[in-house]
């Protein structure tokens, strides 16, 4: 029953890409948290082979050839636009505090960073709430759910993916009404998003035996710790 | 007042070397003593990051004497230390220290221009196991939370078994990854794949 619920929900999520490439995978015993892992290695190496051809050569190429002071003023806007989401979720959670630092950061960074670009707030001291919907579900009480890896994007929980949607519906960029603007701005912030991502890649081809495994860890503890505001569950 | 400053740093290097090799050293201190004794190296010498022959030698001198790595090992492979031999179990020690500081070297470079934040620390009387919080503050202004556990050793002397970095521990990471590779082959096949990784 629950099981039929699951793939129900991943093909929901994951759409076609994830059955056809589930063919592929041979079948294992299951690791805890991720019992749909033969279809999530199966998307992994979609979105690997994805990510190889297509947007690492384009982040490469974004971040040799735009300035510094560009790449962080384009950073910034994003990270406001995200500030301004954190703010949905800081109330969802009730946590006035951080509901407080993220307003603060997006009226000084939208204000005196024009529009973003400077990151005023940071150099103030005002720390960035780093909320999402999928922790204020997390928060609530709602586990995190299986592992699920989604075409394009990446890592998730079956929460986190859920959490994805209702979001997308007050994002900054993504309810642009124009449609090329809209776009090119989405396009733009998944290049920012990628370069980001350039030292944590570097050290994870160091570091891992298993680059799935090694990111399906790091993510749901992370995720986990950021539910917890940082805060540890004792080790088993 | 430069005089005063100068007596005071005479002072201290001069009970530093009073102090009985035997003195325990707190776990906090310990910590900030080993990530400073590298991060002031990494500002007067930053040549030495693209040196790995120096850069191993920095972090087997200052890092190394201050981890645990058989205790990170068998938290690492959890309930599967049991069913490795002993050769089996200084084999992935040793493979393992290898691979951790390789990784490390590797990410000492983006640690250089940062400063580091030590949280007060908490600690019952008696504590054999503690964690000490630290804040490396990047140059965006983002902090990024790095915590240690650390262990007190039958001399006294704390060890630090596990970096937990952003919530993400290291040990357990590892854990889901050497639980993979035994689970889907043996423990001789990941102390192969640990070898293949660090040659």
């Amino acid at each position: 029953m629950s099981r039929t619920f699951i793939v129900h929900g991943v093909s929901v999520i994951a759409g076609l890409v994830a059955l056809t490439l589930s063919g592929c995978a041979s079948f294992r015993a299951a690791a805890p948290g991720d019992p749909l892992e033969p279809v999530n290695r199966g998307i992994y190496s979609f979105n690997s082979t994805f990510d190889h051809y297509l947007l690492k050569p384009i982040a490469k190429g974004y971040d040799a050839a735009v300035p510094n002071l560009v790449k962080t003023g384009v950073s910034n806007v994003f990270q406001n636009a995200a500030d301004a989401q954190s703010v949905v979720s800081d109330a969802l959670q009730l946590k006035g505090a951080k509901m407080g630092d993220d307003l603060g950061r997006v009226i000084i960074n939208t204000t005196l960073g024009i529009g973003g670009i400077f990151d005023h707030a940071s150099a103030m001291g005002i720390e960035r709430g780093n909320e999402d919907l999928g922790q204020t579900l997390g928060y609530w009480g709602i586990g995190a759910g299986p592992y699920v890896v989604i075409p394009f994007l990446g890592p998730s929980s079956l929460r986190d993916a859920v959490a994805r949607y209702p979001e997308g519906l007050y994002d900054p960029i993504s309810t642009l009404s124009s449609v090329p603007v809209r776009n090119s701005l989405l396009g733009v912030r998944a290049v920012d998003a990628r370069v980001g991502l350039f030292p944590a890649e570097s050290l994870m081809n160091q570091a891992a035996l298993d680059r799935y495994t090694f990111l399906r860890s790091a993510y749901l503890q992370r995720r986990q710790s950021l539910v917890l505001d940082g805060k540890r569950p004792k080790d088993e | 007042m430069k005089r005063n400053k100068l007596i005071a740093m005479f002072a201290s290097v001069a009970l530093l070397a009073l102090m009985p090799a035997s003195a325990q050293v707190a776990p906090d201190e310990m910590v900030k003593t080993a990530a400073t004794a590298v991060t002031s190296v990494l500002k007067s010498d930053p040549a030495i990051l693209g040196n790995p022959a120096k850069l191993k030698e920095l972090i087997e001198n200052k890092l190394l004497p201050n981890f645990n790595f058989q205790r990170m090992t068998q938290l690492a492979m959890g309930r599967n230390w049991a069913k490795a031999s002993p050769e089996q179990q200084t084999a992935l020690t040793k493979e393992f220290q290898t691979l951790l500081v390789r990784t490390y070297s590797g990410a000492l470079a983006s640690f250089r221009n940062n400063t580091i934040d030590y949280k007060p620390l908490r600690m019952a009387a008696g504590e054999t196991d503690v964690t000490v919080k630290t804040v490396v503050n990047q140059a965006n202004g983002q902090g990024i939370p790095i915590d240690y556990s650390l262990e007190k050793a039958a001399d006294g002397n704390w060890k630090a078994y596990d970096i937990i970095v952003a919530g993400v521990s290291l040990v357990t990471n590892y854990r889901d990854e050497f639980n993979t590779v035994i689970r889907d082959q043996s423990v001789d096949a990941l102390i192969k794949q640990l070898q293949a990784k660090n040659k």
